[in-house]
């Protein structure tokens, strides 16, 4: 049965993702009658992080076309109204591809048995019908190992995005989530390390004082390099005219001008600035900066990575818009939207039509009649449970690795290493995130990556369960082995602690974040992008600030809310909405009275 | 006042159960022991806070609320994560109210990621003549999911305060659902800026401009 939701708002907003969350939030904060549909029944799309059952659900779901089947016929208009029908098109998830590298229960003990077992195309759950007491008394021998069914079993304790972001310490989105006091609703750990792969093998790039002090591989003279160049990106920044020969040149060309010992260079490129040989030096001076600016506020790197997943984060923001009044309502599917003279007028859901001042549209939900372009800037995605860190410490760290590509085919690798402290996985495992833009597929976009850090090779040969759902074109598994059966395994890393053993592992594509709106979009129709290729959420920061410039210029941007000690409630006076027809913003006038005691 | 260091511990509590049914005014009732006959829904009401001392134990609790999402089911996982204990709200005049609790019971299992919440049943609004739940029933179904079970009137006081009281005391019983080190200032609370909040919980973001005037810089502070 369908929720029946009242049919009057300021700003509609279709799509739980981090973009049109921070315009919910935004909205509401200054009084705006807001209503936050999602199709879903979860929170985020694209930008959601799952348990591992919630991860197999939204597999499956992916198979199920959720497009409208709704007909121009059935929608009620009037005179010179236009019905547009939305799609799901822009936020097709292709190529996925899961893997499991252990065996079931019923398959760990080495018995006899074992040639009854080898069905290698169902989900791993069907075979535990054989189960013997016998079974059970050598299965508890195992109790340490991992077994499929022991993942499903402790699914709670995984929280698996897929968009994995970090925050840098003073970026965006840390400065709005303690400017607009969000920040109460998340808990953050910060990224222990920053890795880069040099000589063969994986440091850590020194970002603390102690770090530098512990650092043998870089001599006082090199420091003293690092410092200087470091100081200068920072104090002088892109525009200086330290940079004036190099407007058109690469931050490599600039830096080979520095005499730079081949160990700092590597420091600054592939670590501080995470460049390639194509970025511009302006990007090159920014980026260092931006990470320069970042240190020293929350641990010993610039960053943070949101406790629980980065699917935490929009939900913040959407506690923030419901505090002030928005309607929530997942599960819910739009149709379609109502044009007139030019102007969204209302949307369609189900058998309602509800009309808005300001419709904000995740891309999820675009009718096509107003895309001009589908965008390029599309996503690979690899997801790994391991049973070890790429690079073991004393402690349990939280690792960023950039890894530059190594041809010319190749794109830059950002590798995301989460412990169990961060609640990405239960306690013995670790949650490896390959992200880079898309060139060909997921696996094959990153299996160069995959190779040099991951032993992704089956425990037990007979074990390997793949279940391929590809929505457009496969890998067969033939090709796999063949990928994996590169020379690394055996060479260098002998005499090192042993490659991580991934259990599990699932590749995706995600679309692209740069989709484009053609010039007779209705100016009221507001687009948010998907998860883009960054490492931060800048990009969906800003893009929600302009849509909340765009629609109400003068208004601020959300302003701290008051922490609940500060609003006093008024007896007789409702402090809550009229729930229907009460068009004015009235309802807000208790909190804004809060306020002014600030 | 009790100083920040004779706190045992902070809390989180979750208000849970259908709209209308009183959550937020028991809240309020407990918290600044205020009654208003016409709240209608809930807005602005986000958490609110109160030390309380129990057996000798000073603890405090943050007390969340639905926010409106309760509406239509649409509480977010993150409003369930960390919590402790769960307040699961009927109105004994009011039998879907009821009726509901068992999907409420369902939600807050699926969400909770502390497996051992402890969980009260309250049965609100009992200075009202038009009672459609009876007292067995609730106790029944208390019974039935283990839960503990009050009845309660966020109006008269009846029962409001005994609620939290109980539902603290068998939270501080229960070890391993607690943990000692959590830090006062979490939840906004005596905010020192630039917090670090370290332990099994995360960090907290909060205004450290008062503290760092300019960005730091580790790396330039070197040499």
């Amino acid at each position: 049965m369908e929720d029946y939701l009242p049919n009057e708002y300021d700003v509609v907003v279709v799509g739980t993702g981090m973009t049109e969350s921070i315009v919910a939030a935004a909205a509401s904060r200054i009084g705006k009658k807001v209503l936050h549909l999602d199709s879903d029944e979860y929170y985020g799309g694209l930008w959601a992080t799952f348990n591992f059952d919630g991860l197999q659900k939204w597999i499956e779901d992916l198979k199920v076309s959720k497009t409208s089947t709704k007909d121009v016929s059935e929608v009620d208009l009037e005179s010179e109204e236009t019905f547009l029908k939305t799609s799901n098109e822009y936020s097709t998830v292709e190529n996925i591809e899961e893997t499991w590298y252990i065996s079931n229960d019923a398959d760990l003990p080495v018995v006899s048995s074992k040639d009854t077992q080898t069905d290698s195309t169902g989900d791993g759950s069907g075979s535990g019908d054989e189960k013997s007491d016998d079974d059970k008394v050598e299965k508890k021998e195992n109790v340490k190992q991992w077994s499929i069914d022991r993942i499903r079993k402790e699914y709670r304790k995984f929280n698996i995005d897929l968009a994995p972001k970090l925050l840098f310490a003073r970026g965006e989105l840390v400065e709005l989530l303690i400017s607009s006091n969000i920040a109460r609703y998340a808990e953050f750990r910060a990224v222990s390390r920053v890795a880069t792969f040099m000589d063969g093998k994986l440091t850590q790039v020194p970002c603390s004082r102690a770090d530098v002090f512990a650092n043998k591989t870089v001599s006082v003279v090199e420091k003293r390099m690092l410092m200087q160049l470091l100081t200068s990106c920072m104090e002088q920044g892109a525009d200086s005219p330290e940079f004036d020969g190099f407007r058109d040149k690469t931050f490599l060309e600039y830096l080979n001008t520095k005499n730079l010992t081949p160990i700092v260079q590597h420091y600054v490129v592939q670590a501080i600035a995470m460049a390639t040989e194509k970025t511009s030096c302006r990007d090159g001076v920014n980026r260092t900066k931006h990470f320069l600016n970042s240190l020293g506020r929350y641990g010993n790197t610039p960053f943070l990575w949101p406790m629980y997943g980065s699917g935490e984060l929009p939900q913040c923001f959407c506690r923030l818009c419901a505090v002030f009044g928005g309607v929530y309502c997942l599960k819910r599917q739009l149709d379609g939207v109502v044009i007139h003279k030019n102007k969204c007028k209302a949307i369609i859901s189900g058998k309602q039509k509800i009309s808005l001042e300001h419709l904000v549209l995740g891309q999820g939900h675009l009718p096509p009649e107003v895309v001009t372009s589908e965008g390029e800037q599309r996503i690979s995605r690899g997801i790994f449970i391991t049973d070890r860190s790429i690079m073991q410490g004393e402690k349990e760290n939280l690792t960023l690795l950039y890894y530059p590509p190594e041809q010319p085919d190749q794109e830059p690798v950002t590798l995301i290493e989460l412990g169990p402290s961060t609640n990405a996985c239960p306690q013995g495992l670790f949650m490896v995130h390959m992200t880079c833009k898309r060139t060909t597929n997921a696996k094959e976009d990153l299996a160069y990556v995959v190779n040099k850090f991951l032993k992704a090779e089956p425990l037990d040969p007979l074990a390997i369960r793949s279940s391929i759902h590809s929505h457009t074109q496969t890998v067969s598994p033939d090709k796999r082995h063949i990928q994996e059966g590169d020379q690394d395994n055996r060479g260098e890393s002998t005499e090192e602690s042993p490659k991580p053993q991934v259990l599990w592992s699932l590749y995706l594509n995600l679309p692209a974040s740069d989709i484009k709106l053609n010039e007779s979009t209705p100016s009221n129709l507001h687009l948010c992008s998907g998860p883009d290729l960054e490492l931060d959420f800048d990009f969906a920061v800003n893009q929600a600030k302009s849509i909340f410039e765009s629609m109400y210029p003068d208004k601020d941007f959300l302003p701290r809310a008051p922490d609940p000690e500060e609003i006093v409630l008024e007896g007789e006076e409702a402090p809550g909405p009229k729930f229907e027809g009460d068009t004015e913003a009235e309802e807000k006038q208790d909190v804004e009275k809060a306020e002014k005691e600030d | 006042m009790v100083l920040d260091q004779d706190v045992l511990t902070v809390l989180k509590l979750l208000m849970i159960g259908e709209s209308n049914v009183g959550k937020s005014s028991i809240l309020l009732r407990f918290t600044e022991d205020e009654f208003h006959e016409n709240m209608q829904s809930t807005v602005g009401m986000d958490y609110r806070t109160k030390q309380v001392t129990i057996d000798g134990n000073t603890v405090k609790l943050a007390i969340w609320d639905t926010a409106g999402q309760e509406r239509f089911r649409t509480l977010t996982p993150s409003y369930y994560r960390d919590g402790q204990g769960a307040i699961l709200v009927y109105d004994v005049t009011d039998r879907v109210t009821f009726m509901k609790l068992e999907t409420w019971l369902n939600e807050l299992n699926t969400y909770c990621n502390k497996t051992d919440i402890i969980k009260m049943v309250v049965g609100n609004k009992i200075d009202l003549p038009n009672r459609e739940v009876s007292t067995e029933e609730g106790l029944q179904f208390a019974r039935r999911h283990q839960t503990l079970y009050i009845e309660s009137s966020a109006k008269t006081a009846d029962g409001i305060k005994c609620c939290f009281e109980e539902l603290v005391q068998k939270i501080i019983q229960t070890p391993g659902l607690w943990d000692r080190h959590t830090l006062i200032n979490s939840y906004g609370n005596g905010n020192m800026g630039g917090v670090r909040h370290r332990g099994q919980r995360g960090i907290q973001l909060a205004d450290d401009t008062q503290l760092h005037n300019r960005p730091s810089n580790c790396y330039c502070s070197l040499i």
